[in-house]
């Protein structure tokens, strides 16, 4: 399977670049969402089928890319489980 | 030989730069992340079974098991050296390679 190496390689990429989000929710969904979709496909045997799956896996490696890029300029505060707890004084 | 009677505890940590190990410490750090790691029957666990051929997980999970070794030990593990790392055994040997270790 010559295609193989680069299924591996995208959902390492998808996986190290979901983690850079700032964001807990994001991050979360963007790692579980990767999961979900590779386990999903992980039978698939029709050669057009893996090659459209492929790029829209590239299509959106290059979304979270984008989208982690825009969320470190824009961030949003911490959500409040992320937060340390201030002691009131 | 002082260094193997040296105790863990003893081994002065570096602040400046990267933790050092000793293989055991490796080792010990290897097997407690991969028993932790939800896809894994810690009972069938050993240093050399086989990921995918002994433990039953597909090539997928293995590349979780090798980015989880990266966040523990805090460095980059290259595709093509990932893609051989299918055994405990193959990882500590791996790792003991990259990173300063002594005996």
């Amino acid at each position: 399977m010559a295609s193989h190496r680069k299924i591996i390689q995208l959902y390492r990429n998808l996986l190290r670049e979901g983690k850079k989000f700032k964001s807990y929710n994001y991050r979360e969904y963007a790692v579980r969402r990767t999961r979900d979709a590779f386990k999903e496909h992980k039978n698939e045997q029709d050669p057009k089928k893996i090659a459209s799956l492929l790029k829209s896996a590239e299509e959106n490696l290059d979304i979270v890319r984008r989208q982690v890029l825009i969320g470190e300029m824009y961030g949003d505060g911490r959500l409040i489980i992320e937060s340390t707890i201030k002691h009131a004084t | 030989n002082t260094s193997s009677s040296m105790q863990p505890q003893q081994i002065q940590k570096r602040f400046a730069g990267k933790n050092v190990y000793t293989i055991e410490e490796v080792e010990k750090r290897v097997m407690i992340t991969l028993q932790l790691f939800d896809k894994i029957d810690p009972e069938k666990l050993t240093k050399d079974s086989h990921f995918i051929k002994d433990l039953g997980l597909d090539s997928l999970d293995q590349v979780e098991i090798i980015m989880a070794m990266e966040d523990d030990f805090d460095f980059e593990i290259p595709d093509d050296d990932a893609e051989r790392l299918m055994t405990p055994a193959l990882i500590i040997e791996y790792i003991c390679d990259k990173e300063d270790t002594y005996e």
